[in-house]
């Protein structure tokens, strides 16, 4: 059973991240959701029209981009668009306006009159994204949808769906990759062997299994006690750091935080040789709940992320 | 009503796309039943002494190239159809709202029209080779049986698409139109098959069809050889075309 009684609600403009590792019955529970797969048992609804008995209607306001970008590699950008709008019922007259725009919203302009077969992996991933948003669907569901794309690609796609967001769309997004849910998502459900086994905000769930704090290492033989003394107001400072580290203090505001110790430490005459925020992450809260690790975890950089 | 023929419409014309983009990957189909012709009278050729044929062995069997086409044609609609399971493309196609019979329709019509390929080239080739040219009506019936027969076919390989899901079963697809146009009138008249063959084709459609088809080349065109083409087509659609939607029911309801 790759989908085991699982129990969840997406609200309306919400982005719903649906982590898990592979095989955890992430896309299984998609399928069934977008009326690919007839659920064998229970009940569900999307945009408020059952799955199972009411498949059409659902189709109707659904959008799909599936693990694998789904196109014919034999057609244009542009004819893909098209026919895709027709396959929807969009009016003849409006097709051709709806698949320009929605072409260049995604950034394929210059490449729609070329076959499909000749596009990188990131501009088929965005023409699939494109052609499921030809409808202007209520509802979209994303799945994996930066698997093994580069950095870039991958940043056009989380900015596409913070658009999404914000125009309104309730977006479902299945990912393996804990940067991403993080990133995007206004609640996160974690499925593991075809269960939820944690749902919440990114904050909450990571709040549950620790709070951030700063590691800090100073340069030459800086007085750790004097140290001590002007971090104390900023947050609970660590009895024992951990082995490399001068010392450890719980900062609540995250990156926030940085800023102000070091300015405050530099005040003191204290040099600070590096810093580094630690934050639980969506990994710690699945390793709390399952034992184990998400697999490939971190493996998704944040587009443009540095550490500090 | 308008809606579903937009959506066929729309499928029919991206198969016949391929044909453009691809022609290469079409040309076998074009050619083989013109080629079995050539080679078969070329083999066969004085067959036709042997009585009952009413006409030379080359234009006894230009009917049996036609519906060769129509089953090349069918059952490269299911390898077709294959090929997009296993691209990904038909969960697409499922995805979107226009009612699983257009779905379908859109597929299977694509059959029809491209199955008009193969036959055209064939009857060029008959016809500069001295086959006599048949009246409108019986062109006209020709065309109409070949395009169902390729319904037909394509109703078979979808329904073998939608069970396997894997371009390897495309010789499982090919089959019918092999045995379906082998076990009929297809090289010798009846009163010269064995017994055995004659009640196979006795029981097979596709005789009616072939007949049906026929009467345009040999003779001329006749009710009694008409209706019954047309209703053994007329079964045999339904019949695969109910298995073929019964297979998408289950592949994606």
């Amino acid at each position: 059973m790759a989908v085991d009684g699982i129990d969840l609600q997406v609200q309306p403009g919400e982005v719903y991240g649906f982590l898990g590792p592979n095989g955890a019955g992430k896309t299984t529970t998609v399928r069934m959701l977008v009326t690919l797969l007839r659920p064998t048992g229970g009940r569900a609804t999307v945009a408020g029209f059952d799955v199972a008995r009411e498949p059409q209607k659902v189709r109707r306001k659904i959008g799909v981009a599936l693990q694998e970008a789904a196109l014919d590699l034999l057609m244009t950008g542009r004819e893909l668009m098209e026919l895709q709008a027709t396959l929807h019922g969009i009016p003849a007259k409006k097709v051709h306006a709806r698949a320009e725009d929605l072409i260049a919203r995604v950034g394929l302009s210059d490449a729609q009159d070329r076959r499909v077969g000749t596009y990188s992996g990131g501009m088929k991933r965005r023409l699939d994204l494109a052609m499921a948003l030809i409808h202007a669907p209520e509802v979209l569901f994303l799945d994996e949808p930066t698997t093994g794309l580069d950095p870039t690609s991958r940043a056009t796609l989380w900015d596409e769906v913070r658009r999404l967001k914000n125009d309104g769309t309730t977006v479902f997004l299945t990912t393996q990759y804990l940067e991403e849910a993080d990133q995007l998502a206004d609640r996160v459900g974690i499925i593991s062997a075809g269960k939820i086994v944690a749902e919440g905000t990114p904050a909450a769930l990571k709040a549950e299994v620790g709070r951030p704090h700063l590691d800090l290492c100073f340069d030459g033989d800086a007085d750790v006690g004097r140290a001590r003394e002007v971090l104390a107001g900023f947050g609970e400072v660590a009895a024992s750091p951990a082995d490399g580290v001068d010392l450890s203090i719980g900062v609540l505001e995250g990156s926030r935080a940085i800023a102000p110790v070091i300015r405050a430490l530099d005040e003191a005459g204290i040099v600070v040789g590096r810093v580094e925020l630690v934050e639980p992450s969506l990994d710690d809260v699945f390793a709390a709940r399952t034992g184990s690790h998400l697999e490939g975890a971190g493996a998704a950089p944040a587009p443009g992320a540095a550490t500090v | 009503m308008s809606r579903s023929v937009t959506v066929i419409g729309a499928l029919v014309r991206r198969a016949l796309n391929e044909i453009s983009r691809v022609p290469g990957a079409a040309i076998p189909g074009v050619l083989a039943p013109t080629i079995f012709m050539l080679g078969l009278s070329s083999v066969f050729g004085k067959a036709s002494g042997l009585g009952g044929y009413h006409a030379d062995f080359r234009t006894f069997i230009v009917p049996v190239g036609l519906l060769q086409g129509a089953g090349f044609t069918g059952a490269a609609t299911g390898v077709n159809l294959a090929r997009d399971i296993e691209g990904g493309w038909f969960d697409r196609l499922l995805l979107c709202p226009a009612p699983r019979a257009t779905l379908l329709a859109g597929v299977v019509a694509s059959a029809a029209l491209r199955a008009l390929m193969p036959g055209t080239f064939l009857l060029v080739v008959a016809f500069a080779l001295g086959v006599p040219v048949p009246t409108v009506t019986g062109l006209l019936i020709a065309a109409l049986l070949v395009m169902g027969l390729a319904c037909v076919m394509a109703c078979f390989s979808i329904t073998i698409a939608l069970r396997f899901r894997t371009q390897q079963a495309a010789p499982l697809m090919q089959i019918a139109s092999f045995i379906g146009v082998l076990f009929t009138t297809s090289y010798a008249p009846k009163p010269l098959l064995t017994d055995w063959l004659r009640t196979a084709s006795d029981i097979n459609p596709v005789t009616h069809v072939l007949e049906g088809v026929r009467q345009g080349f040999i003779g001329g065109v006749e009710w009694q050889h008409t209706w019954p083409a047309f209703v053994a087509l007329a079964g045999m659609i339904a019949v695969l075309g109910t298995l073929a939607a019964r297979g998408l029911r289950r592949y994606g309801y």
